[in-house]
């Protein structure tokens, strides 16, 4: 074979695939925005991190919700938008580090159409320190520098990756996939299959989840206090206000938090306060700080005829029992 | 313009283009434009220290050209030499060594200096290295005339500017000079050298990253590191930096390659090798070669007797450690290399002349690249850590120091483990690969030939074609997270 027939067929192969993957995510992407239920996309699990600041950017929210995998499921757009009258944007993905929550923040406080962030606080427990982040993470997609300032060649990195990246690809094609499932009039409460957000845990899965977090404990590292004060410190110039909540996590599992390192649950709350506390001590833009980790209607749930109402499992709450959240931290109509 | 990078790929596709537009007519042209395209790709990072580069260029090239005319008339030359290696010597120690040298003296000292902390230039130590090896071989009569824009252009060749290989002018700029077209084969060969990096690059190297920092960042964090943390850890971190360093060379080799030039093979499977002077013929091979030309022999090398040969070896990989960077773990690094060389050294002088019986070969050959795998890898611990207590932590954690579970041993990492395994002493390298087309200049060390792969030998079929141009794409789709080269920080 001549070299040169080498060179065009590589190239040609490579050129195909490059426009057919760009075809499908630009018709998938479209897709997704586009659907009734497109919003409940936002729920999934899947590469999250890669097309999520790309959401952001199309979808220019007015209230973002910025947490892990406890957000990700908890707080569905297509449900909260049209109770609360507003645009919100789910900024949750699974495993969030501590680095990752205070680069998200940040990156939801330099867009001006956001007017509210609310931060779930279980993002900063742990030992992860500045930098550590999951492999899917990327600076570059984010609108500032961990300094503040704007990230250089962004409008590149964005394109790149919302035509170019398989984190595209597998986000579009899980989407595009779920919300095809749904037939005329349903939702994605209507296909808990698929839309696993809106699960109800049973006996099963609360024993499972009971032995699987059997030695979790609830503690903030250093680092992780250190980004919690960073996020902070951005939030104080910030036009967009901000409000902080320690998740509802069922009390069955608060109990093994407690049964495991007492001290340590008790020094997550008390830091989160005295940041909070030292923040709204000399910033004018105040925070709100929410314990829903602590005995309420909500985490004191019990089983309804083996089936829960609010959880998908001990830690995970359902999208309606997220509306009941915003709406107790006072998060209305804006 | 990180090479995994997609402003990389279209730059490398102009460049390619008009250097084979501008080769049949107009020889001095294209390298014009090579020299251009180089600076804009040095540009792109930080456009203010192109002025650094091209004043290292033009003050290295007057003082090189000054000494190959007073050579020429026979005059002393040697304040010139060392007025030139002190200029490069102290352009890398202000910018490079600031930190670590005020920062030891006011430790040792304590003289309270202001601490500076000046931006690092990219790639200074690469070009830097080359400019010194120019002004010695201009010294010793090796420097032959070069035109200011061939100089310029062998330091600032885009492909080994960043971060190696170590290139000597007189592999390029012959090269350079000569009226040769690229040919056919250069492209196809190029462009599977260079997918082959991309695809060791963002599907292993960026994919092992996140684990080995994440253990090696608790270490730093003080976190008293569990045996399974700590052995996962250094594997993951020996794999990735394996991995990163031979995506690079490839990409750099492939990227010239389709320029039809060829720079030295720099990796060559180092992990196979069976001893550490072994190691050394194939890891880096470009420093190390210029240390020791450069550095071990003018110390004396091995003519001074034994003890001063050690010796020699020692300080030579000492500074080689420090070359990687302004921290007393890579010096440690360096130093326990010279230590290890000066140990096999020594072993091989006892055991000459002596033979294993051929039923003890393989098992003992086995055992010997077993045991320099482990030497290096223990290596890498103190050269990944931030500082000397990490390492000691990660290394007392290997020996079940403490109980962290920042990892576990799960099937898919112990199934990660043995695939890169395979991969790393099973597969031919990507030399063996492309033997036919001989990507890369041959390697200075004797002995250390590339074996031509028997099995998956490159042709360029129509199905190698879309192979790789499938690996390509899926290794682009990778490229969402874009992770630097480890070896871009030196």
């Amino acid at each position: 074979m001549e070299k040169t027939r080498y060179a065009v067929w590589f190239l040609g192969t490579v050129a195909l695939a490059i426009a057919v993957l760009a075809a499908f995510n630009a018709l998938a992407g479209a897709y997704i925005l586009n659907h009734p239920a497109g919003g409940s996309v936002q729920t999934l699990s899947g590469f999250e991190r890669a097309l999520k600041p790309i959401w952001l950017e199309q979808i220019q929210p007015r209230l973002v919700l910025v947490g892990s995998s406890r957000v990700r499921d908890g707080f569905d757009p297509a449900l909260i938008d049209p109770a609360l009258e507003t645009r919100s944007f789910n900024y949750g993905v699974s495993s969030m580090t501590p680095y990752e929550a205070r680069r998200l923040v940040q990156d939801a406080l330099a867009h001006s159409s956001v007017q509210q962030v609310v931060v779930a606080l279980d993002a900063f427990t742990g030992n992860g320190g500045p930098g550590e982040a999951l492999p899917s993470f990327d600076e570059t997609r984010l609108a500032v520098t961990p300094a503040g300032d704007p990230t250089p060649r962004r409008p590149l990195w964005l394109f790149t990756t919302r035509y170019l990246s398989g984190g595209a690809v597998g986000m579009n094609a899980l989407g595009a996939w779920s919300l095809a499932q749904l037939k005329a009039g349903q939702n994605a409460a209507d296909r808990p299959d698929i839309f696993t957000a809106y699960s109800h845990m049973t006996q099963a899965v609360m024993q499972k989840d009971l032995s699987y977090r059997s030695r979790r404990t609830m503690r903030i590292g250093d680092g992780a206090a250190r980004e919690l004060s960073t996020m902070l410190a951005a939030a104080c110039h910030a036009r967009a206000r901000m409000a902080l909540f320690f998740p509802p996590d069922n009390m069955a599992i608060i109990a093994r938090y407690r049964q495991s390192d007492n001290a340590g649950f008790d020094a997550f709350k008390r830091i989160a306060r005295g940041a909070v506390a030292r923040h709204n001590a000399h910033c004018s833009n105040k925070v709100a700080l929410f314990d829903f980790m602590a005995p309420n209607a909500l985490t004191r749930e019990t089983l309804r005829n083996g089936s829960s109402p609010d959880y998908v499992d001990l830690v995970h709450f359902r999208p309606p029992a997220g509306l009941w959240l915003l709406q107790q931290m006072g998060i209305a109509a804006n | 313009m990180p090479f995994n990078s997609y402003p990389y790929f279209v730059f490398l596709a102009v460049a390619v283009l008009g250097f084979r537009l501008l080769e049949k007519g107009a020889p001095i042209g294209r390298r014009v434009f090579l020299l251009l395209a180089s600076y804009a790709f040095y540009a792109w990072w930080r456009a203010d220290f192109l002025l650094l580069l091209c004043g290292s260029t033009l003050v290295n090239y007057g003082i090189g050209r000054e000494i190959e005319r007073r050579r020429a008339r026979q005059q002393d030359r040697r304040a010139l030499l060392i007025a030139g290696l002190a200029f490069n010597l102290g352009l890398i120690a202000i910018f490079k060594y600031d930190t670590l040298l005020v920062g030891t003296a006011n430790d040792l000292l304590g003289v309270g200096l202001p601490v500076p902390h000046f931006f690092l230039p990219l790639a200074i130590s690469f070009f830097t290295f080359e400019q010194i090896s120019y002004l010695v071989d201009a010294d010793a009569g090796k420097a032959h005339n070069y035109s200011l824009l061939d100089y310029a252009l062998f330091v600032a060749y885009f492909p080994h500017l960043i971060a190696g290989p170590i290139v000597r002018h007189d592999d390029l700029i012959p090269q350079f000079r000569s009226a040769r077209a690229a040919k056919d084969d250069d492209l196809a060969t190029g462009l599977t050298l260079f997918t082959i990096g991309l695809a060791k690059k963002s599907l292993i190297a960026d994919n092992l990253a996140p684990f080995a920092d994440a253990i090696f960042n608790a270490a730093g964090r003080g976190t008293h590191l569990g045996p399974t943390d700590s052995w996962l850890g250094t594997l993951f971190f020996a794999f990735q930096i394996y991995f990163d360093f031979s995506a690079y060379s490839d990409m750099a080799l492939g990227s010239s390659v389709m320029l039809g030039i060829r720079l030295p093979v720099n990796f060559h499977s180092p992990y196979k090798s069976a001893s550490i002077i072994e190691f050394w013929r194939r890891w880096h091979i470009s420093l190390s070669a210029f240390l020791r030309d450069y550095l071990y022999v003018k110390l004396g090398g091995n003519r001074r007797g034994r003890g001063r040969r050690y010796l020699n070896l020692f300080i030579t990989m000492l500074l080689g450690g420090l070359w990687h960077g302004a921290n007393w773990t890579f010096m440690l690094w360096g130093g326990l290399h010279g230590l290890y060389l000066a140990i096999n050294h020594a072993f091989r002088r006892a055991t000459k002349g002596r033979t294993a019986p051929a039923a003890l070969r393989m098992p003992l050959h086995v055992a010997s690249v077993a045991l320099t795998f482990s030497a290096t890898t223990l290596a890498w611990i103190v050269f990944r850590s931030p500082d000397l207590s990490s390492a000691r932590n990660v290394i007392g954690g290997l020996f079940g120091g403490g109980h962290s579970a920042i990892v576990s041993f799960s099937p898919l990492a112990a199934a990660t483990l043995l695939l890169l395994s395979f991969i790393v002493w099973l597969m031919p390298n990507s030399m063996e690969l492309m033997w036919r087309y001989r990507p890369a200049l041959p390697s200075p060390y004797a002995g250390q030939s590339v074996t031509p792969a028997r099995r998956l030998s490159w042709q360029p079929t129509r199905l190698n074609a879309a192979v790789y141009g499938l690996i390509c794409i899926v290794a682009v789709l990778a490229l969402s997270n874009l992770k630097p080269f480890i070896y871009f920080q030196f």
